[in-house]
């Protein structure tokens, strides 16, 4: 009798022991737990301060060698810590195990032959009793039910009816929604009261266009500009080359126009948008117009993310009238003194960044590409008017892309990129002319034409050249790859910006990457070609200059000293850069 | 504090993952990285044969041998096998959902291996009771061995509880079917402590069973696991099952005290006991309302589409990104930025959602019917009187552990019971 007192005080004891070990492991596991969390030992502040230092002293090897040391110190520190709790873990664990063990050694050794307990009902009372339980707990799932039913909101639902719109005419405030099913001939929708022709708008030809820069990226939106006598130094903070500069009031991430000796640009913010108009000689302004009071306009702006706004798309300009439109769907056009011609709302684009696609103006018709969520489509409108010339539904995802026109077999025709499809379009009747499957993910740079092909790329994708007579892709390359930021073709080589800061050359016959060259910033910005160079912007502003050709050859790279996102504009020995804050004319002094 | 240690040490386990590579300006090279080779194919049979000889042996402990001991002694090899070096997969609990899946989904198959882990222990309960609950599962051996000190349950409270691993088995087949997740394996609170790594919740999950299994046997098996609620039905229709006696029963009540589990079904006074004209009008109502309450149960869970469906990683993200739009301009959110990199339109993913939505609605009938019809079973049993004299094991209930059979004193002249037994007897002289 007494050997089993004895063991049982020695299981209790050691279940005693058990028991305070593992607390006393557990509370040093939380401790330092709570430790390894408290404090990331790569981002410690001694050793940023030391790697702020040496970005200043990057020649400086004690430093290097401090640097290195401290890593190597948080990194040993952090993995001890790993090593320390899992090891206590397991020490915990034993711990557990013999105190499981003690005390169920413990409780056998009490065990005794007892009188089982009497049940305090008898077993027909009990069934009642769960018979109750049952109906409670059955009630219970029902009133949760009731309740997930009730309370739950169905976004999905919502969704339909919450379907913002996407087009529309100025006249009428009923909502058109476009079928996207198909895009054939069958889709095309003309708007009855399009007939009217742009009597009095000035046509455009060829020659005339490719002497301003009446568009996003110049005329016919191919980023080559007539311009020469370029300069090629400049300094925003010193002024050198700076003939003038001048604040926007209203920011906005569009990209200046130029129609003869007047410069164009929109910003907006959540309570206004604007439309400004410069002197280019003398960065007066001539005059700005606020854009409200459009019919269908909504109350409520869109959301959209800061790198895009409301005033992301590019104007269009064709000497007659300068158009403008905006992330929450209006559009409008002013003559060029600024008076209103017309305006419309065109149905609030459903965007998750911001609608960002610019306009083009051809042959009295503005184009526009309005690729959103809800529904894609391209249309013609009456530059006279705004009233729909016609209406193509397409058949792709949302994209972000611009129109660009190309002389196809003697044909200009409008051509447009977006996933997954790079399609050309009638730009008299809307058709879809040929379209080709070569495009993956959220669509943001243009395409570009140049040597008989269409060029196309975007970011985790890749870049394709598209024959668009025949359809057929001539190569494809998957190197470096923009996200934002158009490529421009010229004289055999195509040119792609990234947003990780390298500006690529590209055989354009036969896709072979030429060279690479790493900016100092992302490129938001397009590349332009003018005074035969390659001109491009980084996004903290430093510019680039290029001698295109199969060979890297950098002229240049003069430094604005403010962030841009535009594509300069480039006209009779000038480039206007629209930068965060203030548009630039930058010419030779 | 257990939990919260242990939580502490998975995840920081789970860091170490996530340290970044150094930065090295020098001509060192990172090796790469390294990826263990997978298992052997021919593995997964062996898997099969452990689950087939373990079950095999812990029949014969129970029918020829009449051994807890070696019982006890396979769940401790299972817990090792299948448990800490298997890390708790391939699990027959789990493969529930790889056969609804392979059922209602269009491209999903499953293994011969995953179909024999599901259906042999239905077999076995189907011949033999529950050997599978016994000793060839990992969860409930590792439950079985913290039992400390058990506390009986009201019969009342453990039969209501009994109900919710029926719930949980529909919505896991529901979950699987509908392709939105494989709920048991997601919430398998044992599974992280196999793998001495997991989410914080899930480890305090494993760790609070564990602490609360010490006082209340089981848990997971008796109020949660859904295959439990399978082999609970096949085990009550067993051709054969463990006998707490091995002859006659003496009635000495020694079992019922025995089971933890509260598994043990005692002789019914049949005076006190006796069904009544309310009895019998009970029956009779519990029967027409069984109909009536698969409707109302299928009504409801239907209804319940929206929370229900809101599981499911598309219709998640669609109600997210049309309540929140802004989220579609920046967010860290995982989902979102692979699906904005996607390509794809909120409008595909809407459409997507709804189709989801829509096998919701219709599973939610089945889901509703299915429970509405245990419930009513559940009243039904309650209202229907079986003659019982002796003690014995309840068929549906009982996890054939054997703790019951090392406690009968029939056969076993050295037991305490006849000790004390004989020193009453000499008392009384």
């Amino acid at each position: 009798m007494k050997t089993l007192e004895n063991k049982e005080k020695l299981v209790r004891l050691i279940a005693i022991i058990a028991g305070i070990f593992t607390a006393l492991t557990g509370l040093l596991l939380i401790l330092n737990y709570v430790q390894i969390h408290s404090g990331d030992p790569l981002n410690s502040a001694a050793l940023k301060s030391l790697v702020d230092r040496l970005s200043l002293e990057p020649d400086n090897q004690q430093l290097t060698n401090e640097v290195r040391l401290m890593d190597l110190l948080a990194r040993k520190a952090y993995f001890t810590s790993l090593w320390q709790i899992k090891t206590g873990a397991y020490l915990m664990i034993f711990g557990a195990v013999v105190f499981v063990l003690a005390l169920r050694v413990f409780y056998t050794l009490r065990f005794s032959i007892e009188e089982p307990t009497k049940a305090t009902l008898s077993e027909k009372k009990a069934r009642q009793k769960t018979q109750r339980w049952v109906v409670a707990a059955g009630l219970t799932l029902l009133v949760l039910a009731g309740l997930s039913a009730v309370f739950t909101v169905n976004y999905l639902k919502s969704f339909d009816t919450k379907k913002v719109p996407i087009s529309g005419n100025a006249e009428a405030s009923t909502i058109e929604k476009i079928d996207i099913t198909s895009s054939d001939s069958t889709a095309l929708q003309k708007d009855s009261a399009s007939t009217t022709d742009s009597a009095k708008v000035i046509p455009l030809n060829e020659t005339t266009v490719k002497q301003q820069h009446n568009s996003f990226r110049g005329a016919w939106g191919n980023g080559v500009s007539s311009a020469t006598g370029v300069p090629t130094n400049w300094n925003g903070s010193t002024g050198k080359n700076v003939l003038w500069k001048t604040p926007i009031a209203v920011g906005g991430n569009s990209s200046p126009i130029i129609w003869g000796e007047k410069i164009f640009l929109t910003g907006a913010g959540n309570s206004k948008r604007v439309v400004y108009c410069f002197d280019r000689n003398t960065g007066k302004k001539l005059w700005e117009k606020d854009v409200k009071q459009i019919p269908g306009s909504p109350s409520t702006q869109p959301k959209t993310s800061d790198d895009t706004g409301l005033a992301a798309p590019t104007m269009t300009a064709d000497g007659t009238h300068i158009y403008a439109i905006f992330g929450n769907g209006d559009i409008i056009a002013f003559d060029q003194e600024g008076n209103k011609v017309w305006a419309r709302n065109l149905g609030v684009p459903a965007n998750h960044y911001g609608h960002a696609s610019s306009l083009l103006v051809w042959s009295g018709k503005v184009f526009v590409q309005y690729d959103t969520t809800n529904g894609c489509k391209v249309m013609a409108l009456n530059a006279e008017t705004g009233k729909n010339v016609w209406t193509t539904a397409r058949s792709n995802e949302i994209s972000w892309s611009s129109p660009i026109l190309a002389k196809i077999n003697g044909k200009i025709q409008l051509i447009l990129l977006a996933n997954p499809n790079l399609v050309g379009y009638d730009i008299s009747t809307g058709k879809q002319l040929w379209s080709v499957d070569c495009m993956t993910g959220e669509v943001g740079p243009s395409p570009v034409y140049g040597g008989g092909l269409v060029y196309a790329a975007n970011e985790y994708a890749k870049m394709v050249a598209v024959n668009p007579t025949n359809g057929q892709i001539v190569w494809e390359n998957s190197d470096k790859l923009p996200e934002v930021s158009s490529p421009v073709y010229y004289k055999d080589f195509v040119y792609v910006a990234t947003t990780y800061a390298v500006l690529a050359c590209v055989d354009a016959k036969t896709g072979v990457s030429k060279w690479e060259y790493e900016g100092k910033a992302g490129f938001y910005s397009s590349p332009m070609i003018a005074s035969g160079k390659l001109y491009i912007f980084d996004t903290s502003g430093n510019a680039y200059v290029f001698t295109p050709g199969a060979a890297l050859k950098l002229l240049s790279s003069p430094v604005l000293g403010e962030k841009v996102f535009a594509t300069p504009v480039f006209s009779e020995g000038r480039i206007y850069i629209r930068g965060v804050k203030n548009l630039y004319c930058i010419g030779k002094k | 504090m257990i939990c919260l240690l242990g939580g502490a040490f998975m995840d920081a386990s789970s860091q170490q993952q996530r340290f970044p590579k150094p930065e090295f300006q020098s001509e060192y090279q990172i090796p790469t990285t390294q990826q263990p080779a997978p298992r052997a194919p021919f593995m997964e049979y062996v898997d099969l044969f452990v689950l087939i000889a373990v079950m095999s042996l812990t029949t014969w402990l129970i029918f020829r041998k009449r051994s807890r001991k070696g019982i006890l002694w396979v769940s401790v090899f299972t817990l090792a096998y299948f448990g800490f070096y298997r890390n708790g997969c391939i699990c027959s609990i789990g493969a529930i959902q790889n056969v609804s899946l392979a059922l209602f989904g269009n491209d999903y198959s499953i293994s011969y291996t995953v179909l024999a882990f599901f259906i042999l222990p239905l077999l076995f309960a189907l011949a033999v009771g529950r050997v599978f609950c016994a000793s060839a599962c990992p969860l409930g051996a590792i439950q079985d061995l913290v039992i400390v000190k058990p506390v009986k349950m009201a019969p009342w409270l453990q039969k209501t509880l009994s109900l919710f691993p029926f719930v949980y088995l529909g919505l896991a087949v529901l979950y699987a079917a509908t392709g939105t997740d494989f709920i048991i394996c997601r919430y398998d609170p044992f599974v992280g402590i196999f793998r001495m790594g997991a989410e914080f919740h899930l480890i305090l999950l494993g760790i609070c069973f564990l602490l609360i299994g010490m006082f209340v046997a089981r848990p997971y098996c008796r109020f949660v696991c859904p295959y439990g609620a399978l082999l609970k039905i096949t085990s009550f229709f067993s051709r054969k099952h463990l006998s707490i006696t091995p002859e006659e029963c003496i009635s000495c009540k020694l079992c019922k005290e025995s089971c933890p589990f509260g598994a043990i079904d005692y002789p019914i006074d049949e005076k006190e006991n006796k069904a009544t004209r309310t009895d019998f009008r009970k029956f009779i109502v519990y029967a027409v309302l069984l109909p009536v309450l698969m409707f109302v149960g299928g009504l409801a869970v239907s209804s319940s589409y929206k929370l229900l469906s809101n599981a499911h990683p598309d219709v998640h993200l669609a109600n997210l990104l049309i309540s929140k739009p802004e989220l579609m301009q920046q967010s860290n959110d995982i989902d979102v930025v692979t699906f904005m990199s996607s390509g794809k339109s909120l409008k595909t993913l809407v459409s997507e959602a709804t189709v989801v939505q829509d096998k919701f609605k219709v599973g939610g009938w089945y889901l509703g019917a299915f429970i509405g019809l245990v419930i009513g079973l559940s009243l039904l049993n309650e209202v229907i009187f079986r003659k019982r004299s002796i003690y014995e094991a309840n068929k549906g209930d009982c996890f054939s552990c054997g703790r019951c059979m090392d406690y009968c004193p029939v056969g076993k002249p050295e037991h305490p019971y006849h000790k004390t037994k004989i020193a009453d007897e000499d008392i009384g002289k």
